[in-house]
């Protein structure tokens, strides 16, 4: 393949994302309209969103660094639950910028241990992480127990009354952008809803989020240092004979992990809320595991998946969010048929009938009722997890010496 | 787990509401003919307390707990140990715990929060010597235990005094409830607030939203807190009231960023919120579980171990709303006051199934 072709390729691939995207938006604009539910797209509910998507954002692109080494980073939620301490901890007695960093080194210190065990020692990564999360889970007992207890604003399983990091509102744009979302317009009030979401009371750590998913794309995709971290990930044999030490890129690849992890507990302590309890991370670790999986092992696929694990995630709490669950039955059927139509033309008729049949189902369901029970708004975002998963799993392709051991020297 | 939790839901609004269910009018006449002897404790009394899900810390329901033993210890001198619960526990981890009290020598026995009923029901017969009780709790089945004390309150009665001072301060007509865990214990809250809010002003828009269905951790989950509470306000309510317990935190950090009022709940939540929530806690709802617990203690510590159900309701100044911080007016002060008066002398029902 010549620069030209591989160029050209890159273009219509990133011309498609652009008209997906855009589809993305009108339908569900249109379903919105359709539905009269108007809060699947106010500022509060996409800020929500937003806020949500962000732990397991962090979780994901922690997974991502260390799978594309070739480590599965099952511990991710051990480590996330490192860093919910690590926060409260250190941003009690030294301020925010310290709880930031201090979450970052206690999950770089649970992916240390897993580095040493997968790495140095050849554990099964699954097994390691398990440990590691269960480790996780006990040691922010037994830390929290030790250290929190007799604070004020401390218990044993508690903490709260440290700082948290500062919040920006852009004025201009914040305010503009709400009274264009509050006009309730086709595709424009969306938009600004979204821009308003983003701009009011933002904190730094958001920010610092989605700076670091784009670091995460350039350093891995864009650097000899990625090129060679990935290559651990794809053939570490092939790395190994062509002088690439693959224990460093590995080790690096998930204490980075670790510390990705760990700030993903920083912002469920900081900003999800101000206050510590143990136990805080309620399985956001799988859900970035799953985003990663969803976003094909792609920064950008990532960002997407977290989003709207994130969106499922916010809208389970909003008050009287009966309706606005129904609405989203619409919304999953149309994407589904559309999916369903884009399988068929592929030519894979058997994916095409079984997502065809699911559509129709959500339609049946969306046509038949008026309101989705409360008891089964609450499982959204887990019901969205499997469902989507089980959609897309269809052409994901991981790194192909994911999870395999390796041993220096197996190249012979 | 599921079908167990809506079972106890059911079983808590028998024992909660004599009255309304059958089975548990039965009950009560069962209970009657049982004699009860006092427990008969050995030794002096050692106290252990054992946690709800949220634990020590969480600036409401158990700190309150907390609170009414500090006391007791101070005026009496007993020993004491407290056991903390984990988010995910099941009802065999909460057995344990109590049972690991009554063998280490603890003869009496506190379990904060209704998740104990069914727990203590189970050991409480092998334990006939120590004196055992349960906040909010009830006796799920038709055997007597005359070694238990169910201590519960009118929740509904102070929820309605601070629905009343939500509507009277509420600039927009539209408030808001956030509740922990869907149950009839929740709901309770949620049936007061809304009566004395619409008695206050019959327009008021009052909406409300819980964090979990049925599963506790929903008392200890500030970031479920805040999203909960962030939706109401962004819905246009200006005060919002929780009984969330540990989640609460997450209620007063959405006020604090939206400008808006909360109301806290259990323990005057203003002396323990940071400096921020703080100047965005109009009142607090006072369940005074501090007040049942030294009792519990003090009726052990007098040799007559209180047992079976007594409710902690305003005329006793069980539950009760606070005005530290001066934020509500004197002229809401005196509605309220006359809403307390005419709940406790009968003339205004609080009903207690939203």
């Amino acid at each position: 393949m010549t620069g030209t072709t591989a160029l050209s390729r890159a273009r219509t691939v990133r011309y498609t994302t652009i008209v997906v995207a855009l589809a993305a938006i009108v339908t569900v604009s249109a379903v919105r309209i359709v539905t009269g539910a108007d809060r699947l797209t106010t500022p509060g509910t996409l800020r929500q969103a937003l806020i949500a998507a962000c732990p397991i954002l962090l979780a994901g692109l922690g997974g991502l660094w260390a799978e594309r080494a070739g480590i599965v980073n099952i511990g991710l939620e051990g480590q996330m639950l490192l860093g919910t301490w690590g926060a409260a901890f250190f941003a009690y007695h030294h301020g925010w910028l310290a709880g930031i960093v201090g979450a970052a080194v206690m999950g770089l210190i649970g992916g240390l241990v897993h580095a040493i065990a997968t790495v140095s020692f050849g554990v099964d990564h699954i097994i390691s992480g398990v440990a590691l999360n269960i480790i996780g889970l006990g040691a922010v007992g037994f830390l929290a127990k030790s250290y929190f207890d007799e604070l004020s604003g401390g218990g044993p399983r508690n903490l709260s009354g440290y700082p948290t990091p500062p919040t920006l509102t852009i004025p201009g744009i914040s305010d503009g952008a709400r009274s264009l979302a509050d006009q309730h317009w086709f595709v424009v009030s969306d938009v600004s809803a979204a821009v308003a979401g983003a701009t009011t009371n933002l904190s730094i750590l958001t920010i610092l989020t989605l700076a670091l998913a784009l670091l995460t794309a350039w350093a891995l995709w864009r650097t000899s240092f990625g090129l060679r971290l990935r290559s651990c990930g794809e053939n570490p044999q092939a790395a190994e004979t062509l002088g690439v030490n693959v224990y460093l890129y590995k080790y690096v690849a998930v204490l980075v992990s670790g510390a990705f992890a760990g700030l993903g507990g920083a912002y469920l302590t900081m900003v999800s809320s101000s206050s510590f309890t143990v136990g805080q991370t309620n399985g956001r670790g799988y859900i970035g595991l799953a985003s990663m999986i969803f976003g094909n092992w792609r920064p950008s696929g990532v960002l997407t998946g977290a989003l709207m694990f994130g969106y499922a995630d916010g809208i389970s709490l909003l008050p009287k969010n009966g309706p606005l669950v129904h609405a989203l039955l619409l919304l999953v059927a149309v994407f589904l048929l559309a999916y369903s139509v884009f399988k068929f033309r592929a030519g894979e008729l058997t994916t095409a009938i079984v997502v065809a049949v699911i559509a129709l189902g959500a339609l049946v369901w969306y046509f038949t009722t008026t309101r989705v029970p409360s008891a089964f708004t609450g499982m959204t975002p887990y019901v969205i997890t499997l469902f989507v998963i089980s959609v897309a799993s269809q052409r994901l392709r991981m790194p192909a010496a994911d999870g395999k051991p390796y041993r220096r020297g197996s190249a012979g | 787990m599921r079908r167990l939790a809506a079972t106890t839901v059911a079983l808590a609004t028998c024992g909660l509401v004599l009255s309304a269910c059958g089975t548990a009018a039965d009950d009560d006449k069962a209970a009657d003919k049982v004699e009860c002897k006092p427990t008969k404790i050995e030794g002096d009394p050692k106290v252990a307390l054992a946690y709800d899900v949220g634990g020590r810390g969480d600036q409401s329901f158990n700190d309150s707990a907390y609170a009414g033993l500090e006391k007791a210890k101070g005026e009496f001198k007993v020993e004491s140990t407290e056991g903390e619960a984990n988010q995910d526990e099941d009802e065999a981890a909460r057995e344990e715990r109590l049972r690991g009290f009554a063998e280490d020598g603890y003869n009496t026995i506190v379990g904060v929060g209704f998740a104990y009923s069914e727990s203590v029901n189970k050991v409480a017969p092998d334990y006939p010597n120590v004196a055992f009780a349960v906040v909010d709790g009830f006796d799920p089945d038709k055997t007597v235990n005359c070694n238990v004390a169910y201590l519960t309150f009118a929740e509904n009665e102070g929820s309605y005094l601070v629905g009343a001072a939500a509507a009277l301060t509420s600039k927009t007509g539209k408030i808001g409830f956030v509740g922990g865990v869907n149950n009839a214990l929740i709901q309770k809250f949620e049936a007061g607030y809304e009566a004395g809010a619409k008695a206050a002003d019959p327009d008021v828009e009052v909406t409300s939203t819980y964090i979990e269905q049925s599963d506790p951790k929903g008392f200890g989950d500030p970031a479920g807190g805040k999203s909960a509470a962030e939706g109401l306000y962004s819905d246009g309510a200006d005060v919002v009231f929780h009984a969330a317990g540990g989640s609460g935190a997450g209620v007063f950090d959405a006020a604090v960023e939206a400008k808006k009022w909360a109301i806290g709940v259990d323990s005057d939540q203003f002396k323990t919120a940071s400096a921020k929530q703080r100047t965005r806690i109009l009142t607090s709802m006072l369940k005074r579980v501090d007040v049942a617990t030294y009792d519990f203690i003090k009726s052990v510590v007098d040799g007559k171990p209180s047992s079976s159900y007594t409710t902690f309701a305003l005329k006793d100044d069980g539950v009760g709303y606070s005005t530290s911080g001066n934020f509500l007016s004197k002229d809401t002060i005196a509605k309220i006051n006359e809403y307390k008066d005419s709940i406790i002398s009968g003339d205004t029902k609080v009903p207690e199934k939203p």
